[in-house]
Formats: structure tokens, C-alpha cells, sequence
């Protein structure tokens, strides 16, 4: 299988994606799945397949692959083990804006509940655009200085949102809910409302697997191996942050896939970013459609929030495969 | 060897896809309705239609006879007008009164309800409260229920409204509930209105820093009762306008509450845990003991009990009118 990233990729993408249609509450085994989508299916088991699981398990997909897709991108682009796509502020500054537009009582109309995904869509970017010019130094940006302002934006946007949510009277639970991460909204509005984004921001960095490679060498050697590197940085650093923003937006903060992804494919596969990064965004899909799975059926009917269960089971299964793992490490 | 094991899994997993459908396994869900006697005097009209707490325009067929409650105090309501029969699903939250505990949970223990198994249960209203967001409602609108949601009563008065809605939707008739609980909030008026002297009440919500507690502030059912009963509340004694305010330790030895009434002795906090904790013994309510353990359900819930709460907070604010 070492021999056959995608192959082996997209079987798991698919498999989770049938357990992921098939176990609810109310299982639908794979033969019934085919039937309805053939039409054939019971009214309930149509119901909930169209409405409820399918577009969760997309958004969830979606979502996973921009997390994956955006954790390698950072951690090639910082050079850093630890870079998640949360680093520079994205988590914290949608979380806020979420917060923020939480605090409105917004008209039960579509842009009215569009308000708060949006809301923290823009404030994701905005945050990403305040911290990129702060971190500027002429038309260079230094990745460390990239990263120091991110941490110190981070912490006071974090601040601000706890602030606000003690503020708050009954948002609090809403606004924890948000924060944790899950699929709030289904339906496929949410799916059509971050596609755009999704498919811009994922299909570049699908391309960018060479121009990463090039910036492990650090940014003067890359630069003399012809890439143009404050261009190479600004274009990867839009990207992914238009990726975690969309995926932000709807299902909240869900950390832990970020980080771990990219080094489980780094483990497995080997750091060549050109495979590193299609391979983490369809590894992310299937391990956030995973989490979600056991989200809902380890306490059913209770749904534990997506993060919850990407840090708690995911944290010891990282482990489990950096013990068992003959090779010396990459980092 | 490994690419081999693989396909043959693959085909394993085809051939077993082909078997007979599993039968659904649906926990938790009673499928019959038991049949509900309603003695209702209430015209059931061909349509009702209604406008819920968001404006949204809800048309039921009849009087609904499978509601799935998203909140304990819609539990409670519908439990207290006699349409508990009619209750098929609830929330994880909803524990009063018992009999609710037998319905089936459809989840929202942190938020997150199960909308897979409110669909399963194939409720012919939903309803929601203020604590559910606009997103579910509409998430639950989206896959074709009925849903609707309950706006938090800012006064007593509003909570009898809401249960002659809630009444209207189940076709259960409240008028005896809401005539008995009207007499005895005049009850409790009129003796209140008897005496002059109202002791300021410190609510504790949340002590977990013993420094810097959380009460009630202007606008919610805590400060509403407490001024019925014939108390002050701490937040107006002190100038708060905060609705959950944390106050600090000094306030509240300036303030100097003539009694403390526990909100948060079902987590745990008893009389003498605040005897007990630094600097509270300047506070005349610790010295003169009056510290009392208390339901903050009764007070928290915007349902029925609200006034079993007025009732226990006039008698703990007057015992003396109150024998």
C-alpha cells in the first residue's frame, strides 16, 4: 500500500463516507443506501440520507479537506511541526466575529442566518489581512515575525470573544457550541455557500506541492532555485486561509485534523509536497467525516461537538502511529 | 499480498451489501402514540395557524398530537396543561416532571440535537425555545416539520400567555391552570403588600470563585420574583444592569445582604460551604445564618413553576406572613 497514496486515500475517503452515510440513529445498511439514491428507498430512510447525511457528510468532507489541505500548506510554508491552520489567527478572529455577530438578533430570514457564518468568514480573512501587514517588512514577510503576530492577535481575539461571551446573556451556550465545532446548519446551503471558496483556495494548493518543496530550503535558496518567494508566500498564505475560513464559517473551530493529517501522510508517505498535499486534503476529508461518526454514535442520541472528538481520539491515535513508526522522523 | 487481501475485503464488503436490508434500529422511541384524552372545550378548527416567537407563520392541521420539546421548560409546560400523552421525544435536559424521564432524548446535552432522531420520532410540532437557536429551527423547518418556538416570557402575565398558546397547539384547555396559578400569585401579593419591610436577597447563581459570584441582574425571572415576593434583589440594592452580573466580594459586604439564597445548592453549595468561605462572615446574612439552599429551576424555567418559586421566596423572605 506504501506504494499507492491515492489509491489507499481515496478507498478510506470512500469507506468513511458509507459509515458515515449508513450509522445514525437510524442505520441505513449500504444495499438501502443504493436503493435510494435509485429512489426506491422507505420515505424515512429518504429523508434522512437527502436531508440530513449527505449534506452533512459533504460539509464535513469539505471541511476536512480544507483543515488538511491548509495544515500541510502552513506547516511547509512556516517550516514548522507545530503550524496548524489556526496559527496566525484564523480560529481566534472568526470565533470572534461569530461572537460578535451572535450578539444581534438577526431576522429569521435567509441573510439573517447567514449573518453569523458570514460574519465569521470575513472576519477570518480580515484577521489573516491584519496580521499579514503587521508581520510585513517592505514586501517580505518574515515567517517568524509571520507567526509572533499571529500568536499575539490570536490571544486578543481569544480574550475579546471570552470577554464578550461572560457579556453575553444567552449566547453563551451558542457561542460554545460554535466554538467547539460541528455541523450547526444543514442543508446544502452551507455547502453551496463555501464551494466557491473551496474549490479556488483547495485547487490552488493542489498545484503548489512544487513551490513548498522549494520553500523547506528556506526562503534564499528557494529564492535562487528561481521560485519568486514573497509572491509564492502571499498566493499559498490566500489560499489556504480562503480554505479555513469557508470551513470555519459553518462548522466552527475544529482543531487537531490540521496538525495531524499532514504528519500522519508525512509518516506514511513520505514529505514530497506535490503528493503531501492532495494526499492531506483527501485524508483530511476522511478522518473529519470519521470524527464526526463517532461523534454521533458514541453517546447517541447526545452529539458530542465534532472537536471534542478530533482532540480526544485523535491525539492518542497520532501517538499510537509515532511509536509504531520505524522511520526516523522527518522533523 | 496486501493490494490481494484488499480487493478481496472489497469484494467481501459487495456481497454483503447485497444482503436483506436491515430493519431500522431505532432506540429510545415509543412508536405507538398512546391516545390522549383531551378535555378540551377549545373549538378544533379545520386549520389553526399561529405566529411563533420569530414571526414565522405555523398552520397545524388540528390540535398536534406527537410534539417533541427542545427545552426542560417546554417539557414542563406541557406536562403542567395535561399534554404529557402527547410528548414523543425531549431534550436530554428535561427532567421534570418524572414521567418525562420515560420519553426518548433526542439529544441537546451540548447543544447539539439529533436531528435524525427528532425526524424519527415524526413529531407533528416541534417546540423550540429561546435557548434553541435560529439555526435549528430552521434546520428542523428544512426537513419538513412543524416548528415552533416559544419566546422567553419577560413577566408572569407572559408566561400564562404562553401556556394558552401552548394550550391552543396541543388542544388542551388551561384555564383552570392558569385561574389557579393566577390565585395564588394574588395570594402572595396580597400578603406582600401588607409589610414594608423588604430585605435586600443576594441570588448566588455561581460561586466557583467565592470572590466574585454571578447573581441576577435587572431583567430576568430572578430579579422579577424576588422584588414580587417582596424582597430587594442585590443588583438593584447595589445599581447593577447587567442581567448576569459578577459582582465582587467588596460589593457585596458594602451592599450587606440581609439574606443569601442559595441557586447554586444543586451543584453542591450548602450553608455552611458559605459560613465557611473568607471575608463573607461581615455579611449580616452569614452572621444572622440566613442562608437558604434553593431550586434554581423554579426560577431559571420559564414555565408553571415560576410561581412555585415566588411562592418559596415570599415564604423564605416572610416566613412570618406565610405560616
Amino acid at each position: 500500500m506504501k506504494n499507492k497514496p491515492f489509491l489507499s486515500s481515496s478507498l478510506l475517503l470512500l469507506l468513511a463516507i458509507l459509515l458515515s452515510l449508513a450509522i445514525g440513529s437510524v442505520f441505513i445498511s449500504p444495499s438501502e443506501i443504493w436503493q435510494t439514491i435509485l429512489g426506491q428507498g422507505t420515505d424515512i430512510s429518504t429523508s434522512i440520507l437527502w436531508k440530513i447525511r449527505l449534506p452533512r457528510t459533504v460539509l464535513i468532507a469539505l471541511t476536512g479537506a480544507a483543515l488538511g489541505g491548509s495544515g500541510a500548506t502552513y506547516q511547509g510554508l512556516f517550516r514548522n511541526p507545530l503550524a496548524d491552520p489556526f496559527l496566525i489567527g484564523v480560529a481566534s478572529g472568526a470565533g470572534l466575529g461569530a461572537v460578535i455577530a451572535m450578539s444581534v438578533k438577526w431576522p429569521y430570514s435567509f441573510w439573517g442566518l447567514m449573518a453569523i457564518p458570514m460574519a465569521a468568514f470575513v472576519a477570518a480573512l480580515l484577521t489573516v489581512f491584519i496580521v499579514y501587514n503587521l508581520a510585513r517588512v517592505g514586501r517580505t514577510v518574515p515567517t517568524t515575525s509571520l507567526i509572533l503576530a499571529g500568536v499575539a492577535f490570536s490571544s486578543f481575539a481569544t480574550s475579546l470573544t471570552s470577554f464578550l461571551m461572560l457579556r453575553s446573556t444567552g449566547e453563551v451556550r451558542r457561542a460554545l457550541g460554535w466554538l467547539l465545532g460541528g455541523a450547526s446548519q444543514s442543508g446544502w446551503t452551507a455547502i453551496l455557500a463555501i464551494a466557491p471558496y473551496l474549490i479556488i483556495g483547495l485547487g490552488i494548493l493542489i498545484f503548489s506541492g512544487h513551490a513548498l518543496n522549494l520553500l523547506q530550503f528556506g526562503d534564499d535558496q528557494a529564492q535562487q532555485l528561481g521560485l519568486n518567494v514573497p509572491r509564492a508566500k502571499r498566493i499559498l498564505l490566500i489560499a489556504s486561509s480562503l480554505s479555513t475560513a469557508a470551513a470555519v464559517a459553518f462548522s466552527g473551530i475544529i482543531g487537531f485534523i490540521g496538525l495531524v493529517v499532514p504528519h500522519l501522510i508525512r509518516l506514511w508517505f513520505g514529505p514530497d509536497y506535490r503528493r503531501l498535499l492532495p494526499l492531506s486534503i483527501l485524508g483530511g476529508a476522511a478522518s473529519l467525516i470519521i470524527s464526526d461518526v463517532i461523534a454521533r454514535v458514541v453517546l447517541a442520541p447526545q452529539e458530542i461537538p465534532v472537536g471534542i472528538v478530533t482532540s480526544l481520539a485523535g491525539a492518542p491515535f497520532f501517538l499510537w502511529v509515532l511509536r509504531r513508526s520505524k522511520n526516523q522522523g522527518f522533523w | 499480498m496486501f493490494r490481494k487481501i484488499l480487493i478481496l475485503t472489497l469484494l467481501i464488503a459487495l456481497l454483503t451489501a447485497c444482503a436483506p436490508q436491515a430493519t431500522p434500529i431505532v432506540d429510545n422511541f415509543p412508536t405507538e402514540i398512546v391516545a390522549t384524552e383531551a378535555p378540551t372545550e377549545a373549538p378544533v378548527s379545520a386549520a389553526l395557524t399561529f405566529t411563533d416567537g420569530l414571526g414565522r407563520e405555523i398552520q397545524l392541521d388540528g390540535p398536534a398530537q406527537r410534539v417533541v420539546s427542545l427545552a426542560p421548560s417546554n417539557t414542563e409546560i406541557l406536562f403542567a396543561i395535561g399534554a404529557g400523552a402527547q410528548v414523543v421525544g425531549r431534550d436530554e435536559f428535561s427532567d421534570y416532571p418524572v414521567e418525562a424521564a420515560s420519553i426518548g432524548s433526542i439529544g441537546g446535552s451540548m447543544g447539539q440535537y439529533s436531528a435524525e432522531a427528532i425526524v424519527a420520532s415524526t413529531p407533528d410540532l416541534v417546540l423550540a425555545a429561546e435557548i434553541n437557536t435560529p439555526e435549528l429551527v430552521k434546520q428542523l423547518e428544512d426537513l419538513g416539520l412543524t416548528v415552533y418556538y416559544l419566546k422567553n416570557p419577560t413577566t408572569i402575565e407572559e408566561m400564562y400567555t404562553n401556556l394558552e398558546t401552548v394550550g391552543q397547539l396541543t388542544g388542551q384547555d388551561v384555564t383552570e391552570l392558569v385561574d389557579s396559578l393566577k390565585a395564588r400569585v394574588a395570594a402572595v401579593d396580597e400578603k406582600v403588600a401588607t409589610t414594608t419591610d423588604k430585605p435586600v436577597v443576594f441570588y448566588e447563581i455561581d460561586a466557583s470563585d467565592a470572590s466574585k459570584p454571578f447573581t441576577y441582574g435587572p431583567g430576568t425571572f430572578g430579579d422579577l420574583l424576588i422584588t414580587r415576593a417582596g424582597g430587594v434583589n442585590f443588583s438593584t440594592a447595589a445599581g447593577i444592569t447587567d442581567a448576569y452580573p459578577q459582582v465582587s466580594l467588596e460589593q457585596i459586604v458594602a451592599t450587606n445582604p440581609a439574606m443569601i439564597v442559595l441557586g447554586d445548592s444543586m451543584w453542591g453549595t450548602t450553608p455552611e460551604s458559605v459560613q465557611a468561605r473568607a471575608g463573607w462572615d461581615a455579611i449580616d446574612a452569614v452572621k444572622n445564618n440566613q442562608i437558604f439552599p434553593f431550586d434554581d429551576n423554579l426560577v431559571s424555567r420559564p414555565g408553571p413553576r415560576l410561581v412555585d418559586g415566588l411562592e418559596q421566596l415570599a415564604k423564605l423572605l416572610h416566613p412570618d406572613l406565610f405560616k
